[in-house]
């Protein structure tokens, strides 16, 4: 009985192997950084308030460093946006982590994401089992994002060139919807493609310093937009000196 | 003797000119291809090259002058090709810089530094010519110094026409062209061998002015992002001394401007209007009921009906405009500076977008809008003043940029204009930590306290939606049927009343909550008696700024930086402050270079001649003085002229060329007692300090080209006696400390771009007219010190 048990557990294993390996190998080669993104989570992203250990799997999961340039991969775990090109740029560590974490992504969601950039955040979003829909508008970053994510095991995010404005219809509803590269308006097509109860979330502020993130709620029928606050809050006003 | 001194009299002015008509030119092409603090950095530092230009013929004054004449050609040939061509080289062999990285990566601070030398190069060059020629003429310096400010005064005109006719990148091969002539006006009597340079750098100017090349455009500005975006194109493009203007379109281009989440609409493609790079709007589509415009917070004054007579202060690309129309307005006055944008959009817009240029309701107004309201004598139904920062900030890049619309006297000027019914309106993107929405509501509340309204509160209203904040403020109290129209236009678009005279606080988060309250709090604490203790205690400057400091989106507090910095780490925070910070990095980084460059030559000066601190503080008072003079005359003239680009040629031209014409009277002066000259501009800018400005108010309402008249003749008296000290210093150094003459040139240069730099961090903390005080203190100086024969 026993026996069959471990055989069993045993036989799952190297099933679970196979369907993991090329995922875990593919990230293994370059896991000479796990250390670093070990220090990121906790020096960051976990002391910023950022609890939800799918989120923190994820972001200790994929590796960052091989999402920006060669030149800045040295850089990649620090806490700082980096240019990716085109004046993208690639979010900094907490605020990728907090985006995931109030859009509460895991198995069975389905996520739009507005603004591929590198597709570190689509990677992060699909590194919880989220099923993941991605649009970028400058043909040649969707291009090297595209490739990237497939390299990297994340073959399964679906990345489109395409004017972000109009969502992706075909796929439509969305259980949430990242707007990445958001400009002055929040483009009407993607509310109508947001489920009842599903949440946008868009980062305010210059693409080098993001000050504040704008939740956007969908619920009966009505549109509800929150502020957040993704650092750590302390007041601003002093007392009387 | 004398043929030669024409001759070199005549390249000093041609060189002279070529510097200042290429610092102008690179000053437009650096704002236009990177973010523009860089652009002060840079030129700033490449100015340096007149100081490095003193030590070296400092330390090697005597074999310079010995091979002058050989010399000269030689190093106005240097000054040409690499006015040509330095900026080619800068773009080909750097890269540029990245200016984001700058922030992160030693490499792209070297990279800066890189292009800042190649920049010094032609300003070396060209200030070596001229050193040498002050250094081995200086018995006749006022008559050469009159040829350097004469030439200097050209040049700043020359470059304003240059900018005018061609693309900024054109303009460094001809200035190139112009140092090339001043090189070849030297060549009687030199050497084969020096012809031969002039002929390879003719060759070389030549192919630089054929084959300019494009501006690379940093990634980060507007305009490059735009033309990134698939099947965008340039459909048109305007040279213009006060900013080139493009017009992009793209397929994917469209304009909504903080459009309501409830908005099912479409969002209209439009094209986007740049100026250096920089967008500044969108133009507005053909009229039509489904603008989402009045879907946005910008509706809210014609939520309260339909205003007959409209004026729109700094118009842009005419939304604002286009929205009264549609809403009814019969008459509308668009007050827009900048008069190339305007002749280029009503004569290329595309026809679906160009129709607010062409409106018989609609009168163009090209003059700076402070100027119009305070000459026009209209009232108006509905004043719109320019809506403040940008869907998620600016990064602080606007902090050192004068916005004398948002001063206090500018907002009791336009409420003076309003009709008994009328409304003020003004827009703001919400930020955080909260800064613009807050000064914009102080402004707004000591407007009214200073007209005399006892309850501000009642006449205040502003709605906010999930990005922008709009505030009304009405000559009346709100009657209760127009808080009513306030509340549906709220409800109908998910917006939040933010100030209401009756407002509950359950209404202010229905639609659009914040992280906090503490938006409503400091609202609140606006309206208190006791507000000044919340302008001491927050963490941002958001008192109301006046037209001596206006400098609205400043909001940095040196001594709050370590709490900022603690909050969002060191490399980070620069981007909420860029522009000060960068002020505060020039002003670090050219009084180091500048010391290194004055206390190098030392050690080449002969010893037992003590005393070099008076030289020290003689010309290092000057340069200073006179670059604070300038730029204190600048801020007061801009106002008065109203055209900020034409005011500024118009001062520093009658400036240097006034100075060039004192410096030529001293020819016949004795120079022993040169610091009664320094007091006597001290005096004189002491009168300015307390005249000028009743002056200028009292004469305002003259016509433009009375006013120019009036502001030459005004500037006049000041430029002469200004040109007079440094000559005559110059002239009593020679008698006395020969050897120090090179230096004391150099001491002047250095200190003239310190000074240039640590002006603007003077005028935003303590104003403009405490700088031409400082300025006057400054000649002061070397009065006080009495710099005479030993």
């Amino acid at each position: 009985m026993h026996i069959r048990r471990d055989s069993t557990c045993s036989a799952l294993m190297i099933a679970l192997c196979f369907v993991l390996l090329p995922w875990i190998g593919s990230v293994a080669a370059d896991d000479d950084r796990a250390g670093d993104r070990e220090a990121m989570v906790k020096e960051q992203i976990i002391t910023r308030g950022v609890k939800d250990p799918t989120t923190l799997a994820a972001m200790r999961a994929v590796p960052r460093h091989l999402f920006v340039p060669a030149s800045l991969a040295p850089r990649a775990y620090q806490d700082r946006p980096l240019p990716i090109g085109y004046g993208q740029t690639i979010s900094q560590p907490a605020i990728v982590a907090f985006m995931t974490e109030i859009i509460n992504p895991g198995p069975g969601r389905k996520i739009l994401e507005i603004g591929t950039g590198s597709g570190y955040q689509a990677a992060v979003l699909a590194a919880t089992g989220a099923q993941v829909y991605t649009i970028e508008i400058i043909p040649q970053l969707a291009a090297s994002a595209a490739a990237r994510l497939k390299k990297l095991g994340f073959g399964d995010v679906a990345v489109k060139t395409a004017d972000g404005y109009y969502g992706w219809p075909e796929q439509a509803p969305f259980d949430a919807i990242i707007v990445t590269a958001a400009a002055e308006f929040i483009p009407p097509p993607l509310i109508e493609q947001l489920a009842e109860a599903g949440l946008m979330i868009i980062p305010v502020g210059s693409p080098y310093f993001v000050q504040t993130l704008m939740l956007v709620q969908k619920q009966n029928g009505k549109v509800i937009s929150n502020n957040l606050m993704p650092v750590r809050f302390v007041p601003f006003q002093r007392a009387e000196e | 003797m004398n043929g030669l001194c024409n001759r070199r009299h005549l390249s000093l002015v041609l060189v002279s000119a070529a510097l200042l008509a290429f610092q102008i030119a690179l000053l437009q092409i650096l704002a236009t291809s990177q973010w523009h603090h860089f652009a002060y950095l840079v030129i700033s530092t490449a100015l340096l090259g007149f100081g490095a230009a003193g030590t070296i013929l400092s330390l090697g004054r005597h074999w310079m002058a010995a091979r002058q004449a050989q010399l000269l050609p030689l190093l106005l040939c240097g000054c040409a090709v690499t006015l040509a061509g330095s900026l080619g080289l800068a773009q080909g062999l750097f890269g540029g810089f990245d200016s984001f990285l700058l922030f992160v990566d030693i490499v792209e601070v070297l990279r800066l530094a890189a292009v800042a030398l190649l920049l010094m190069l032609p300003f070396a060059c060209g200030a070596l010519a001229i050193g040498l020629i002050f250094t081995v003429e200086t018995e006749r310096i006022s008559s050469y110094y009159f040829a350097n400010m004469f030439g200097s005064g050209l040049g700043s005109l020359l470059g304003l026409a240059g900018l005018s006719l061609l693309r900024p990148e054109q303009l460094p091969p001809c200035c190139g062209l112009l140092a090339l002539t001043a090189a070849a006006v030297l060549l009687p009597g030199t050497r084969r061998g020096v012809r031969c340079v002039v002929l390879i750098s003719l060759a070389m100017v030549a192919a630089f002015l054929l084959q300019h090349p494009e501006l690379a455009l940093s990634q980060y500005k507007d305009l490059r992002r735009a033309l990134d975006l698939p099947g965008a194109r340039i459909i048109a493009h305007q040279p213009a001394a006060a900013g080139q203007v493009h017009i992009v379109e793209a397929p994917v281009l469209r304009s909504a401007a903080g459009v309501s989440l409830n908005w099912s609409g479409k969002i209209p493609k439009t094209p986007a209007v740049f100026i250096n790079g920089d967008m500044i709007g969108s133009l507005p589509l053909t009229t039509g009921s489904d603008n989402p415009r009045d879907a946005a917070t910008f509706a809210l004054p014609y939520a309260l009906g339909s205003p007959r007579r409209v004026l729109v202060l700094n118009a842009g690309t005419g939304a604002d405009v286009a929205q009264a129309l549609d809403r009814g307005a019969d008459e509308v006055v668009a007050v827009e500076p900048h008069k190339p944008l305007v002749e280029l959009l009503r004569t290329a817009a595309p026809t679906n977008f160009g129709r607010v240029f062409t409106d018989p309701r609609v009168a163009w107004q090209s003059i700076a809008p402070r100027t119009w309201l305070a000459r026009d004598r209209q009232e108006y139904d509905l004043i719109i003043l320019p809506s403040i920062g940008g869907f998620g900030g600016n990064a602080g890049l606007f902090a050192l940029h004068e916005q004398p619309l948002l001063t206090r006297e500018a907002l009791q000027l336009a409420w003076s204009k309003l009709r008994p019914q009328g409304l003020l309106a003004v827009t703001t993107w919400v930020d955080y930590p909260v800064r613009n929405p807050l000064r914009l509501l102080a402004t707004l509340v000591e407007t009214l306290q200073d007209a005399g309204i006892a309850t501000p509160k009642d006449r205040i209203a502003a709605v906010r939606s999930w990005g922008t904040l709009t505030f009304c403020v009405k000559r009346t109290p709100f009657s209760t049927a127009e808080l009513a129209k306030i509340r549906t236009f709220a409800e109908r678009w998910a917006f939040d009343p933010a100030l209401l005279p009756d407002l509950h606080p359950d209404e202010r988060q229905r639609y659009n909550r914040l992280q906090d309250d503490s938006l409503f709090e400091l609202f609140e604490a606006v309206f208190e008696p006791g507000r000044a203790q919340l302008y001491r205690n927050y963490a941002f400057r958001i008192w109301p700024v006046s037209d001596d400091q206006p400098f609205f989106s400043q909001f940095l507090r040196w001594n709050r930086l370590d709490m900022l910095i603690g909050l969002y780490g060191q490399r980070t925070v620069p981007f909420l402050e860029l522009g000060m910070l960068v002020a505060g990095l020039a002003a670090v980084v050219l009084s180091l270079l500048a010391t290194l460059l004055i206390l190098l030559p030392l050690a080449g000066l002969p010893r037992g001649e003590g005393r070099r601190w008076k030289t020290l503080l003689y010309f290092g008072g000057l340069g200073v003085g006179y670059m604070w003079t300038e730029l204190a005359l600048i801020h007061r003239f801009v106002f008065y002229l109203g055209q900020p680009v034409y005011a500024a040629a118009l001062v520093v031209a009658v400036l240097l060329i006034g100075s060039a014409v004192g410096s030529a009277l001293t020819g016949g002066f004795t120079a022993c007692r040169p610091w009664r000259w320094t007091a006597v501009v001290a005096v004189t800018l002491l009168f300015y300090a307390l005249l000028l400005g009743p002056l200028l108010q009292t004469t305002l309402s003259l016509s433009l080209p009375g006013r120019v008249v009036l502001a030459i003749l005004v500037l006049i008296p000041a430029a002469v006696v200004m040109g007079m000290p440094f000559p005559l210093g110059l002239k009593l150094l020679n008698q006395v400390r020969r050897a120090e003459v090179p230096w004391a040139w150099g001491v002047n240069g250095c200190l003239s771009v310190v000074g240039a730099a640590v002006a603007t961090i003077i005028a935003v903390e303590v104003g403009y007219s405490l700088l031409l005080l400082l300025a006057a203190g400054a000649y002061l100086l070397p009065t006080v010190i009495r710099l005479r024969i030993s």
